[in-house]
């Protein structure tokens, strides 16, 4: 077979590093939003034209180079802004969308099980982490681990009536919980009440992240880039996980539940055990956004976790795709970066992005990047 | 406990119960018709509240009769409500019927957002409370620590007159007839000659309506309301509809007066913290969903394998 | 004489009002083809249901190789070896021809951490003695499927797809195969076919055995070694084909009353 070039695939990177960056860095509203416009109506019109398909089994053909190749693009995107406190935080924002987002790909792009309290996971993520940094002498990156085990355990608290019922129970019951824990938060003060809590810095080895990284020749680069660092190492692992756990048997099990229960079961799956197992997952993921969240603003309250941040994360994986991880990252920088840039659009953000789902699920239900046919060989065909 | 008291719990409960089952009933007719929950519906009720609210302002100005003026607001939440409930059922769930559920499910939970931040942002002021006119009689009867207002009687009478009038339309009318046989097999409803799309947004216009109803008795039982009282609303109507088991209108109307009673079980039991009684509530649904996920009357929906 | 594989016994299962299922007895021995006839709505498709574990009787029994499994969920009476085909094709459309065909292996298949996650090359492995496992049992039913494992089922025809949900009941080697209306919506010739296929199968295999409901008597006659008439829930005839279709009593089911 004849080999294809890795240039498109490359130059779907470095298009995409570059308009990342200049998103971030555009200063004036107008820049931004021809920007964002421009971007997308690429993604829309490569899509119609097919050159999505090429682009796409490319970087798979090629995915020994293109993988390591866009993560290294990302550190540099990230080197690129050493200097930028907001924008880096902006950054580092939108990362973490992505990887909760992830964690709502597994449960409902993948298993079918609806989640409108993947706010409220995070947020147990990071109050876990908050007090748990704060009480204990754990180390940090362990602490980021436990924040994902606990949000896991607390969401499996919500299974037993989840396993019995069928989608829009699942709905309720999450909405429900969602309310429940905000509420909680705010009538109880040993967890900070209405007003939060502060977290400590992330240290690691002895570096702490708050402090702005020094070097020899008095250069400085913003605290900020230690996180997004560690960040990105987070999101690779768990999106690199979340891909395999796609194409593999594991992958099938979870469409044949979400797609078709009935005919899963005649054939020996236990639905309610894969459900579980799904929800648990992205669970796990939010947890560990929700830590790293904290220890990123140094400072947490309920307000942060509250339904209508549910329905961001679940915006940004309709908007992105669902089932598609990599329509992750556009679909969170729009919702992340854009209403921060365009401070015309602030106030109206959760407006105009219900609209943008409406709008979504009414003309293009796939998305920005509609998911692909499962790839089990990466080349192609076996 | 002092019967005084209890017979004010008593009564508040009640009065909780008309406005959830009002809103119930409305999420348990979507369901039956076309199998969805329409997540705005509690939105809806909001908006409903609000149109009052704007029509009586509209009308201060002119000198008016209270009543007359509780009935035009009634009729024009009742009309906004009723008209956007079936353009929701027209251009947003309808064309969705063949995708998979829960892109409806998203889609009405996102037309719920944008109704809450429409009014929310364009509405004078919407971010903060309003108070509601207070157009009905003022002035209550005291017996201890029990106090019976007047507009409650009238409220309840409101509330149960639409619970009844609901009743008695799904029963004995030749609509409720074709919402009734749409809900139970659509296909065979057509065959016969009930034009579904008909049917459907009829039954989105009337349970709408409901919600404007309820709204309306909320701002005057409360004397204010406020942009997001549609979310908690709503999560309310819709665990109560579930409570009952979806599709079942009496189902739906039980359900409003149990998530009512969970309510105040819950601030009675924990006086200290009422905000609790929510957690106690909803946790109380989940716990009984646990142990009958069909509801406590039997869903009237069946998959066939 | 052998014991009987599957053995129903006084089954009755209540929906509502509706008697499905009115004391209902069958049996089935290996290697036997059964025909399950009988009108619209007499409970054939319910029987299916309740043999799979979707539907837990009223009253009655349903043993396999010996075992009570009348209780037993869905997921616990496909582990013992029985597969189905469903009246309404329950195929995955979003996905492959392959992916659901791997549906069918769910139970053989690997769904450990390491192997998925991790260890990718063991997946790989796998991965290729699946594909071979299911080009082999699709090459029963047709020439041009095995070719088109990995094309999505939305894009297959009608027969295509009802041959792929058979062959997916096929894929763990069943010991019961349960097979409801595959003719329907196919020509009389793909009928044929289908039906020639299935003997192949059952020739390569001939333990399997198959209850078959169908509505084309031209498949029971062909294929069916024995035939049970459902009405009403109740077995009201049974025998060879020749012997069941003159029984008064059946013509009378589907037939009504005869006139005089």
């Amino acid at each position: 077979m004849k080999p294809s070039s890795i240039l498109p695939a490359l130059l779907a990177l470095a298009l995409g590093a570059g308009a990342t960056l200049g998103l971030l860095l555009a200063e004036q509203q107008w820049h931004v939003a021809t920007l964002a416009i421009v971007a997308v109506a690429a993604l829309f019109v490569g899509g119609r034209l097919g050159l999505g398909d090429r682009v796409y089994r490319n970087a798979e053909a090629h995915h020994r180079i293109v993988m390591p190749a866009a993560w290294t693009l990302a550190a540099f995107v990230i080197f690129a802004l050493r200097g930028h406190d907001f924008e880096l935080l902006m950054l580092c924002t939108t990362m973490l969308y992505v990887l909760a987002g992830l964690g709502l790909t597994v449960q409902f792009g993948y298993a079918g099980v609806v989640n409108f309290a993947a706010a409220a996971f995070v947020g147990v993520g990071a109050y876990t982490a908050a007090v748990t940094m704060t009480h204990t002498g754990m180390p940090h990156l362990l602490v980021v681990l436990a924040s994902g085990v606990v949000a896991a355990i607390i969401g499996s608290v919500l299974l037993l009536p989840l396993l019995r019922t069928r989608g829009h129970y699942a709905a309720l019951i999450t909405i429900a919980f969602g309310i429940l824990f905000r509420t909680f938060l705010e009538v109880n003060d040993t967890l900070g009440g209405p007003q939060g809590l502060k977290v400590p810095a992330f240290t690691l080895l002895g570096h702490d992240f708050n402090e702005a990284i020094v070097f020899a020749d008095e250069t400085e680069w913003s605290f900020y880039t230690g996180y997004a660092l560690l960040i990105l190492v987070v999101l690779g692992a768990a999106y690199t996980l979340v891909r395999r756990l796609e194409r593999s048997w594991i992958g099938v099990g979870l469409d044949a539940v979400r797609l078709d229960e009935t005919a899963a079961s005649a054939f020996g799956l236990n639905a309610a055990a894969w459900k579980i197992a799904a929800f648990s997952i992205g669970n796990f993921l939010a947890g560990v956004a929700g830590a790293l969240y904290a220890m990123l603003t140094a400072f947490i309250a309920p307000a942060n976790f509250a339904l209508g941040d549910s329905l961001i994360l679940v915006s940004i994986v309709i908007l992105g795709g669902l089932g598609n991880p990599l329509g992750l990252l556009p679909a969170a920088l729009i919702v992340v970066v854009l209403p921060e840039k365009l401070q015309v659009i602030q106030e109206y953000r959760f407006l105009l992005f219900s609209a943008l789902v409406i709008a979504i699920l009414l003309l293009r239900p796939g998305g920005l990047i509609p998911r692909r046919a499962r790839l089990w060989f990466p080349g192609g065909r076996p | 406990m002092d019967p005084a008291v209890l017979a004010q719990h008593l009564l508040n409960g009640t009065m909780l119960g008309v406005i959830y089952a009002l809103v119930a009933v409305g999420f348990t007719l979507f369901f039956g018709v076309l199998d969805v929950i329409k997540f705005s519906h509690g939105d809806v009720v909001m908006l409903g509240a609000f149109t009052a609210l704007a029509t009586s302002t509209g009308l201060a100005a002119f000198d008016i009769d209270s009543t007359i003026v509780l009935v035009l607001i009634l009729v024009s939440a009742i009309a906004v409500t009723a008209l956007l409930g079936a353009l929701i059922a027209r251009f947003l769930v309808l064309p969705l019927r063949d995708a998979p559920t829960l892109n409806v499910l998203l889609i009405t939970l996102m037309a719920g957002t944008v109704i809450r931040e429409a009014v929310r942002l364009f509405y004078p002021q919407g971010s903060n409370p309003k108070p509601f006119p207070r157009l009905l009689p003022t002035g209550a009867m005291e017996f201890g620590a029990f106090t019976f207002r007047h507009d409650s009687a009238i409220l309840l009478a409101i509330g149960v007159g639409a619970i009844v009038a609901t009743h008695l339309l799904v029963q004995k009318t030749r609509l409720g007839l074709a919402i009734r046989a749409v809900a139970q097999d659509a296909e065979t409803a057509s065959a016969m000659g009930i034009p579904f799309r008909a049917t459907v947004l009829a039954t989105f216009a009337l349970g709408s309506a409901l919600a404007a109803l309820a709204g309306v008795v909320n701002g005057l039982h409360y004397s204010e309301i406020s942009f997001n009282m549609g979310l908690l609303l709503g999560a309310i109507g819709f665990s109560a509809a579930v409570i009952g088991g979806l599709g079942n209108v009496y189902g739906a109307i039980l359900g409003g007066f149990i998530f009512a009673a969970l309510q105040t079980i819950g601030a009675v039991a924990l006086p200290f913290a009422s905000a609790y009684k929510d957690v106690f509530a909803f946790g109380a649904v989940i716990l009984l969903m646990a142990w009958k996920p069909g509801g406590l009357l039997a869903e009237r929906s069946a998959e066939r394998v | 004489m052998t014991a009987p594989l599957l053995v129903a016994a006084g089954l009755s299962v209540r929906f509502g009002g509706v008697r499905a299922l009115d004391g209902f007895d069958v049996e089935i021995r290996t290697g036997e083809l059964l025909g399950l006839i009988g009108p619209n709505g007499s409970g054939k498709t319910t029987f299916f249901n309740t043999v799979t574990g979707f539907v837990t009787p009223a009253g009655g029994k349903v043993m396999f190789a010996g075992e009570d499994i009348t209780a037993l969920a869905a997921r616990h009476v496909a582990r013992r070896g029985v597969a189905r085909t469903f009246q309404r094709l329950r195929l995955l459309t979003e996905l492959s021809v392959f992916d659901n065909l791997m549906l069918g292996q769910h139970l053989v298949l690997d769904h450990g951490v390491w192997t998925n996650l991790f260890a990718r090359w063991r997946l790989r492995n796998q991965l290729r003695a699946q594909i071979e496992a299911a080009r082999g049992v699709l090459s029963h039913f047709s020439a041009t499927l095995p070719d088109r494992l990995f094309e999505p089922v939305a894009a297959l025809t009608m027969i295509d797809r009802r041959r792929v949900e058979v062959c997916r009941a096929l894929m763990r080697a069943p010991r019961l195969l349960l097979l409801d209306e595959p003719s329907a919506g196919m020509t009389p010739d793909e009928t044929a076919e289908l039906m020639g296929d299935l003997q192949n199968v059952k020739a390569a295999r001939p333990d399997l055995a198959v209850i078959l409901i169908e509505h084309d008597m031209g498949v029971i006659e062909s294929a069916a070694d024995r035939c049970v008439v459902l009405d009403y829930g109740r077995k009201i005839a049974e025998g060879d084909y020749a012997t069941v279709t003159r029984d008064p009593a059946v013509r009378r089911a589907y037939l009504g009353e005869e006139a005089d």
